[in-house]
């Protein structure tokens, strides 16, 4: 039994080789290259690179952890009401329209959004039209717009997953619940959203993790300054050949990552302890 | 019968004559040559040396296949061309792959660090009718015999006389200007676009007065003293701005009427307008004591295998007549060579609009070459530290 258990695992491994390889060499050695380089500054190791990653973009630093958790708050918001309206209302159109951003790429969000949002861009002159106000902001160049842009292109893929989840839950618990006075509302509270929880956190993790990686986006949306950390990333490259203070940015947004991560195993952990099958 | 008769002639016709060309094409050199060529910019250049030089220069020399690869835009276009070279050179190799490449100057100051280029311009015939000078100086490093301009690109102030009826002629008035009209000046920082840096480095040379020892060196700290005062009044300056997403996202508030004026790239400025993207009233000016330009230039690397073609390549584009039809009418660049040769060839057009409202003569005054690198990078730092 112990052996053919062995070659069992043996097979097992065989078989997720290739996907462990292409992690290694394509996710797992840069990391550790990138936390080497991070901490060598003229070719000694120091924190030189962190002193500086800090003088000049700790504003940058803040800047982008607001943004990123001001973006998942709104998903969060936007995702919940439609995966909501969609568990109990089969609305075709609503279905397929809310799907829409999924398909386009970040660059043409990027653009469209600071031509859609700029200060006399297509959505102010719709307002202006339509309230006769003609002085309005341009929030494209705000990190409102910048929140906004991200909100709208990532809510997709969370109410994907939410609905995904909601769905899964069996009705006769949303009947029961109803059965016993209780309204769509508190259905919505009390039992889809604890049910759906782990999902519900994956969303949320993801929407995280795409906002404080992305390049594109905020280089087209938002203001100069501050900005987000891929950009200063970006530019210390470009213009100064840095890659020591490019890669301590790296490490930063890593960790801040990586925070949010043991937060959420934590959770995991827990809530199936909790659960106790 | 007769349907496959004249199929059969036209076939072997058709047959004869390539046949006829390959043999008469290549019959005193019968060497093939795959000539390799990097080009650091945008797509729009690639293809333009894809599409359109290499099937002129391939028809020239038949033996030739041109393969061109763009390394994409900005200095980091320039980095990855250099990059390679550095392998090429470490990896001890006696013939190079690349045969030719275009690079900004500090790409072409960096390989003559690395001593990574032919000397090659003593051979080429355009050199004689090159008359900015910036074929001997690259930020600094003295680059003459190793590099040919391919076009000058330059800054300038973009305004809407509609709005502006007295434009300012100088940073000086500029600010003045700026303050009464909070809000109506653009640029786009430094992390967003080459434009909002030429502007930065204007307002250096304006402040520190040294625009010479800033562009021709020396480079010493001992000049940065007072950088700090400059980039702080900069940053009071920028709270009378509009902060634009990037040099095209100048030239769209620009068109929107969200700002009245802002820090543009001449070419693409006219390149939006001939394609009827920009407001046809907006114009253009070079303000005292001036903002920076830059050439790309053509590098041959020192052990390229194909030297002999890559200096034919060179040749052929930068003749009056090539320079007049690609650089100056297709792609609103300022020529490579002096104006006065390549003027003749120029569409009427084309003067009108590229030569209206900045003169060769307002160039030649205030375009100005970017800081040297190491005031270049300071410079960048400093207003992240100072302005931000």
């Amino acid at each position: 039994m112990g052996t053919y258990e062995n070659k069992n695992n043996l097979f097992g491994f065989l078989l997720i080789l290739p996907a462990l390889a292409v992690l290694g060499v394509l996710y797992i050695y840069p990391l550790i290259r990138a936390i080497y380089i991070s901490f060598l500054w003229k070719g000694q190791l120091g924190l030189e690179n962190y002193t500086k990653a800090f003088a000049l973009y700790r504003k940058d630093i803040v800047y982008t952890l607001g943004i990123t958790a001001a973006t998942v708050i709104i998903v969060f918001a936007v995702s919940m009401v439609i995966a909501s309206y969609l568990r109990f209302k089969n609305w075709k159109f609503l279905d397929y329209m809310y799907r829409l951003p999924l398909f386009i790429p970040f660059l043409i969000v990027g653009h469209a959004m600071r031509v859609f949002l700029a200060q006399h861009g297509v959505m102010n002159m719709i307002i202006s039209r339509l309230t006769g106000i003609h002085r309005l902001p341009g929030l494209a160049s705000q990190w409102l717009g910048l929140t906004l842009a991200f909100a709208w292109v990532l809510s997709p893929f969370a109410i994907l997953i939410i609905l995904g989840a909601f769905k899964a839950i069996d009705d006769s618990y949303v009947e029961a619940a109803l059965n016993l006075g209780s309204n769509k509302f508190k259905v919505i509270i009390d039992v889809l959203i604890p049910l759906a929880r782990p999902s519900i956190m994956v969303a949320l993790v993801l929407t995280f993790v795409r906002t404080i990686s992305s390049l594109t986006i905020p280089l087209m949306v938002g203001p100069s300054k501050p900005t987000m950390l891929p950009v200063d990333m970006m530019f210390r490259v470009n213009y100064y050949n840095d890659w020591g203070v490019a890669n301590a940015l790296g490490v930063i947004s890593y960790v801040i990552v990586i925070g949010l991560s043991m937060y959420y195993l934590r959770f995991m952990v827990t809530e199936r302890g909790g659960l106790k099958h | 019968m007769s349907k496959v008769k004249v199929f059969l002639v036209v076939f072997v016709t058709i047959l004869l004559i390539g046949v006829a060309g390959i043999t008469f094409s290549q019959k005193d050199i019968p060497i093939h040559v795959r000539l390799n060529m990097m080009v650091a910019g945008d797509q729009n250049m690639v293809d333009f040396f894809q599409y359109e030089i290499a099937p002129v220069f391939e028809k020239l020399y038949p033996n030739v296949r041109v393969n061109v690869v763009g390394t994409g835009p900005g200095p980091a276009g320039s980095r990855a061309i250099i990059q390679k070279l550095q392998l090429e050179k470490q990896s001890g190799k006696a013939k190079w792959d690349i045969d030719v490449a275009i690079v900004h100057e500090i790409g072409a100051a960096w390989a003559m660090k690395d001593d990574l280029l032919k000397k090659y311009t003593d051979f080429l015939v355009a050199k004689r009718l090159v008359t900015r000078g910036t074929d001997k100086m690259a930020l600094g490093v003295n680059v003459d015999g190793y590099v040919m301009p391919m076009f000058h690109s330059q800054t300038a102030i973009a305004y809407n006389p509609d709005y502006v009826k007295n434009p300012p002629r100088s940073y000086e008035e500029l600010v003045k200007w700026v303050k009464e009209h909070p809000g109506k000046f653009g640029y786009n920082g430094i992390k967003h676009g080459a434009s909002g840096i030429s502007f930065t480095a204007g307002w250096l040379y304006w402040k520190s007065g040294q625009i010479d020892i800033l562009t021709k060196g020396p480079y010493d700290k001992k000049y940065e003293k007072n950088w700090k005062s400059i980039f702080t009044d900069l940053k009071e300056f920028n709270k009378y701005v509009t902060m634009t997403s990037g040099n095209a996202g100048t030239l769209d508030a620009l068109n929107r009427g969200e700002i009245y004026m802002g820090p543009v790239w001449v070419d693409m400025f006219y390149t939006w307008m001939r394609e009827g993207r920009m407001d046809p009233k907006i114009k253009l000016l070079l303000p005292a004591p001036g903002m920076p330009g830059q050439p790309m230039h053509y590098v041959i690397p020192k052990k390229a295998a194909n030297a002999d073609y890559a200096l034919k390549l060179i040749e052929l584009v930068s003749s009056p007549k090539m320079q007049a039809k690609y650089i100056v009418d297709r792609f609103n660049w300022y020529p490579a060579i002096g104006d006065q040769y390549v003027k003749p060839y120029v569409s009427k057009e084309t003067l009108g609009r590229l030569y209206r409202d900045i003169t060769p003569e307002d160039l030649l005054k205030y375009g100005k070459p970017f800081p040297l690198t190491g005031y270049f990078e300071d410079m960048l730092e400093a207003y992240e530290k100072y302005t931000e």
